[in-house]
């Protein structure tokens, strides 16, 4: 024994030490924490794509300015943005407005697309529905009669979604509904060969946000539904009901509340909620119910957060302050978990928007934050306005029959690295979800991954994401739909 | 108290609350048509002004205070620009000139407010002195809202301290009752009834002020609460003021307490009330015959 | 002989000129043109009780939304439902509620007559709104099934997806009601409204039951505003609380008839034509609709309150007298 000298205990202390550093107990179970974290692989059904969005190949944006960006005329692939420009909801139509003509000045930059053997450009026109139904009809009308254009892209509200696919079935173009989220637009009664849903759907916002609490959080067990009562409000609430006692069925629903819409005073309801001592309020009201819902709820002492996916507009962020939105829960179609950016394109992509936004826009409301990152809706607004001329340029034309054939069944990944799929019978979207928490400026690093580190200085904005994987959160699929009978959720 | 106790303490303070801001509105659009005959269909749009002066004024000087002096003060001067420029043009009309008139002029303070202001939602907060709450055993109640029923009460004391208790309000009484008899006494009528229209748009104003940083100011906010006021007009008794006060409580507490039992009813209640009452009385419940 | 000739000469070219809007013009002024007709009868059906018995009802939606939404609960809940009858549907359920409204509003007058309607109108909304089963709710019902037009056993015309058919069996059915209404205006029982409106004092004393005939304008008013909003059913194939039984719904004929003309019988008519044109051409080019509207609103009553009829009527009796004075000078 006296054999081991000194100088062997010496070098197997500096060798201990360096095995320490190098294989780290610690550091070996944060990373199998790390790992244990990491959600599992995406389903095979969307590991590949037919086609992914490359940051590189894109055009020169310097001169984007959606306030005065003009688009070439004649013989042009004709698109229509097809939303509310005036009225009480014409912001609504602003921001359809930035991120079509976004995607569509960027393919022009590339050069146009090649369809039906030449190369034509794209060019977008704005379609004032004023939010009523019979200027609807008669906008849609026109764009296919007289404009005579190839895609209608809509819109807010599912009464006036429902239309544009009947103006766009009646005379043989194709309609892309980029954010209306009413299952029954694809159902037996409403489904139309030319419409395709390309926005998440009600069903999956509950399914996501019960699997969410359920399976992810498993913390918080008393609920609270509170949402507007008219069809939009209901079916959410619906879908999360249906999400929890589907993934959570220890949750227990202590209320449920539909309110007017453009309500003033929530201060009934918010007696109520209070007397029943939920731990999360879940809300599908959007701006300025939504807004005035928190606001009072925290005027009245309510500390509770909201699990939405409607309360985000910046401006609304930043007047209640970092503290009231902190905590709050929302589900995205367009979130992308562990840090927005990993690669370069991804950081490529962001600037190219943001630095515009930053230096060159100065006409409202395009300069103000709503606009500011270019993400959230507005980000999957803009690549699924990519997506469409993607399928035109791989359908190689404009003719319908075309489209719909690329259309159905394909992939498309986007830059935050999901991938979209077209379900074939119903021509509703499977895809990953994302849930993220609202955080003060300084833990939201773990979003914002690059200078400046946060989102917003003075607001609560995006801080940890989960994804919530596609095969959870499959959309409804209508059985009576004769194309959908004796398929499955992926429409095989 | 115990929480059942206070939860219902709290809903009727809620009911009040809301009650006396419709009061402020409705009450505004009381005296102008009870002292001028006028239905100012406007009335919704002034307040939704109101709120934007607010705005305006909060993001220059920073004050709340400033702008509940300000705010309701500049909405009176554009409504009285109205009166005497326009107004004053289709009286002799009738009825349905005036009504034509108003909507035409709701639509330009609507249009104007989207061209000056945007169409953005625009956020105001409550003053940093009024926020918090009160806690009475087991009642919390918003400290604001306490401001918001008190400053109703107040304006309602003074506006009847005028009309009843100065000279002033003599004068416009006794306008009202026959226009030509005080002309003919020398007092200029056209300017008392000026006046007139400048306070019920004032009162308005200030509604419009002291609801805003309750709600988002947005292009839609006429619609919201301008309904409201008018059914509390209407089924009150055009030109009561004691009518209007009543039903506004009405209205609030049906509001309040309909919402607490009967959640998703409680719209239909307060249009059904309205309606059943207009079916007995045409007039409203305090309302004269013209 | 010439003379009955020159009076029928234009309304012949104008039926002419009707029949052929299918061949010239395309589909999207077709469908123009029925919105305009819809319009026009459902502001003429207005006016009867506006510019004839001086009677303003801010609620006339009701009446257009009980024939739209009859009719389309009709075709949607009963199996294999003709035209005629879905269209008698439409028309009886807004009869049937001017029935029940009417002992309510015919004692009124005035302003309370107006607000009452405005309550009436609001609270069939909320209703609508809130019966989401029956209804449809916010969303309304959509895609209901549009009936062939036939005479069992003559003739059978399809109207879903044959736009030419639809526009002629629009025509016909608006043409008709404006031509009974316009009849019903030159009966004596016509007269009595304008009597109503100028002095119904004296009315009531000449032995005339004032509250009765009021009835009877009421309903036939409803009756025509239920046809138009039956046919706008069955042309727009959807139906919902924000096109039928809104606050706008019933602006809309109160602004046509004060721009057109509301002393005459043609002037709601002309005023749904300026509107439809105001629309189509200066809303294209701006966002300012509030603005617009409001000004054109605020001209209009404050310059020209007799509208545009107000302003022909005008423009031919100066007409008139410049041509008198160059006769006189001539002599």
């Amino acid at each position: 024994m006296k054999f081991i000298s000194k100088g062997f205990l010496i070098a197997l202390c500096v060798f201990s030490l360096f095995f320490l550093q190098v294989f780290n107990p610690v550091a070996a179970v944060a990373q199998k924490g790390a790992k244990t974290a990491k959600p599992p692989a995406a389903h095979p059904k969307l590991a590949e794509a037919n086609y992914a969005f490359d940051v590189n190949a894109m055009g020169d944006m310097s001169d984007f300015d959606p306030a005065t960006v003009q688009f070439p005329k004649g013989d042009t692939i004709k698109v229509a943005v097809v939303a509310s420009f005036t009225g009480p909801a014409a912001i609504v139509g602003k921001i359809y407005w930035a991120a079509v003509a976004w995607a569509a000045y960027d393919i022009n930059q590339r050069g146009g697309i090649m369809v039906d053997g030449k190369k034509k450009f794209v060019e977008v026109i704005q379609a004032d529905h004023m939010g009523r139904l019979d200027q609807c009809k008669k906008v849609a009308e026109r764009m296919a009669l007289q404009e005579k254009v190839h895609v209608l892209i809509g819109t807010d509200g599912s009464h006036l979604m429902k239309v544009i696919n009947q103006v766009a079935d009646k005379y043989k173009i194709i309609a892309q509904n980029i954010t209306s989220t009413s299952d029954d637009l694809m159902d037996a009664t409403n489904f139309s060969r030319y419409a395709f849903m390309s926005c998440l759907s009600s069903s999956q916002v509950g399914s996501g946000l019960g699997y969410f609490y359920g399976q992810i959080r498993k913390k918080e067990k008393r609920f609270y539904i509170i949402c507007q009562d008219y069809a939009f409000g209901r079916s959410i609430a619906d879908s999360f009901k249906k999400g929890l006692k589907q993934y959570y069925p220890q949750a227990k629903i202590v209320g449920e509340d539909y309110h007017k819409l453009f309500l003033t005073d929530f201060a009934p309801y918010l007696e109520k909620i209070k007397a029943a001592k939920p731990d999360v309020i879940f809300t599908g009201d959007w701006i300025p119910d939504g807004a005035n819902l928190v606001k009072q709820a925290r005027q009245m002492g309510l500390k509770q957060p909201f699990a939405h996916l409607f309360l985000d507009d910046p401006n609304f962020l930043h007047e209640i302050g970092p503290q009231a939105a902190t905590g709050n829960i929302q589900i995205t179609q367009y979130g992308v978990e562990g840090g927005a950016f990993k690669t370069p394109e991804q950081i490529k992509y962001y600037k190219t928007w943001h630095d515009l936004w930053a230096n060159r826009w100065k006409t409202e409301p395009y300069n103000s934050r709503l606009f500011e990152h270019g993400s959230g809706n507005l980000g999957s607004y803009r690549q699924q306005a990519y997506w469409l001329f993607s399928v035109i340029e791989r359908a190689g034309s404009t003719d319908p029959e075309k489209i719909i054939a690329v259309w159905e069944n394909d992939t498309y990944r986007l830059p935050t690295g999901k991938v979209l799929r077209m379900r074939a019978c119903d021509h509703k979207v499977v895809q990953d979800l994302h849930v993220f928490e609202y955080v003060p400026a300084a833990q939201q690093k773990v979003s914002m991954n690059i200078e400046p580190y946060y989102w917003y200085k003075d607001a609560a904005s995006t801080g940890l994401t989960w994804r919530i994987p596609a095969e959870k959160v499959m959309p409804w699929m209508d059985k009576n739909l004769e194309r959908c009978a004796g398929k499955d959720e992926w429409g095989e | 108290m115990d929480v059942t106790a206070s939860m219902y303490a709290a809903q009727a303070i809620h009911g009040i609350a809301f009650g006396m801001v419709l009061f402020l509105i409705a009450a505004g659009l009381n005296v102008i048509f009870g002292m001028m005959g006028i239905l100012n269909l406007a009335h919704g749009a002034f307040f939704m002004l109101a709120a934007y002066f607010c705005y305006s004024v909060v993001a220059v000087t920073g004050s709340f205070w400033a702008a509940l002096l300000i705010a309701p003060v500049l909405t009176a001067l554009v409504g009285v620009i109205v009166e005497r420029f326009f107004i004053r043009k289709v009286q002799i009309m009738g009825a349905m000139g005036e009504l034509i008139l108003t909507l035409g002029i709701a639509m330009l303070i609507l249009g104007g407010v989207k061209f000056f202001w945007g169409t953005e939602n625009l956020p105001i907060s409550v003053p940093p002195i009024l926020e918090g709450m009160v806690h009475i055993g087991a009642l919390d109640y918003p400290i604001y809202r306490i401001f918001m029923i008190a400053l109703a009460l107040v304006v309602l004391a003074v506006m009847t301290l005028l009309l009843y208790k100065t000279r002033l309000g003599k004068i416009v009484r006794a306008a009202v009752s026959d226009r030509e008899m005080v002309n003919a006494l020398g007092i200029n009528v056209p300017l008392v009834f000026m006046f007139v229209f400048g306070i019920g748009v004032w009162m308005a104003g200030i509604g419009g002020v002291v609801i805003a940083p309750i709600l988002t100011v947005f292009p839609g906010l006429a619609d919201q609460v301008g309904m409201y006021a008018f059914i509390v007009v209407v089924t009150g008794g055009l030109g009561s003021l004691k009518g209007a006060f009543i039903v506004s409580i009405i209205f609030g507490l049906l509001s309040s307490f309909g919402i607490q039992f009967f959640s998703q009813l409680a719209p239909v209640l307060i249009v059904g009330f309205m309606a059943f009452v207009l079916a007995i009385k045409p007039h409203g419940l305090f309302g004269v015959k013209e | 002989m010439i003379d009955k000739m020159k009076r029928w000469l234009p309304w012949a070219a104008l039926i002419i000129a009707l029949a052929f809007v299918p061949k010239i013009f395309g589909i999207y002024y077709m469908n123009f043109f029925i919105t305009f007709a819809v319009f026009a009868v459902f502001s003429v059906s207005l006016n009867l009780l506006l510019g004839y018995t001086g009677l303003l009802s801010f609620g006339h939606a009701m009446y257009f939304g009980a024939g739209g939404y009859g009719t389309a609960l009709a075709l949607k809940y009963i199996w294999n439902l003709p035209l005629l009858p879905a269209l008698s549907i439409g028309i009886l359920g807004a009869v049937l509620l001017a029935l029940i409204v009417c002992p309510l509003v015919v004692r009124v007058g005035g302003t309370a007559f107006a607000m009452m309607h405005m309550a009436f109108a609001q609270l069939l909304y909320v209703i609508a709104l809130k019966s989401r089963f029956i209804t449809g709710g916010e969303d309304g019902l959509a895609n209901f099934r549009i009936p062939p037009f036939s005479i069992p056993g003559v003739v059978s015309f399809p109207l879903e997806g044959a736009p030419a058919n639809f526009y002629y069996f629009a025509i016909i059915v608006l043409g008709a009601s404006l031509w009974l209404m316009w009849f019903f205006t030159k009966t004596p029982f016509g007269q009595i409204q304008v009597g109503i409106r100028d002095n119904a004092k004296r009315i009531d004393y000449l032995g005339f039951k004032v509250t009765h005939a009021k009835a009877v304008v009421y309903i036939m008013s409803a009756a025509f505003a239920g046809v138009a909003g039956s046919v706008y059913a069955m042309f727009q194939n959807v139906v919902a609380p924000d096109g039928y039984l809104g606050l706008l719904v019933s602006f809309t004929p109160i602004i046509n008839t004060m721009l057109g003309g509301i002393a005459s019988f043609f002037g709601p008519v002309w005023g749904t034509a300026i509107y439809a044109l105001i629309e189509e051409i200066i809303f294209r080019y701006t966002d300012r609709v509030e603005l617009v509207i409001g000004i054109i609103f605020v001209l209009v009553i404050m310059y020209a309150p007799l509208g545009f009829s107000g302003l022909m009527l005008k423009l031919k009796f100066k007409w008139l007298m410049f041509k008198n004075k160059r006769m006189r000078q001539a002599a």
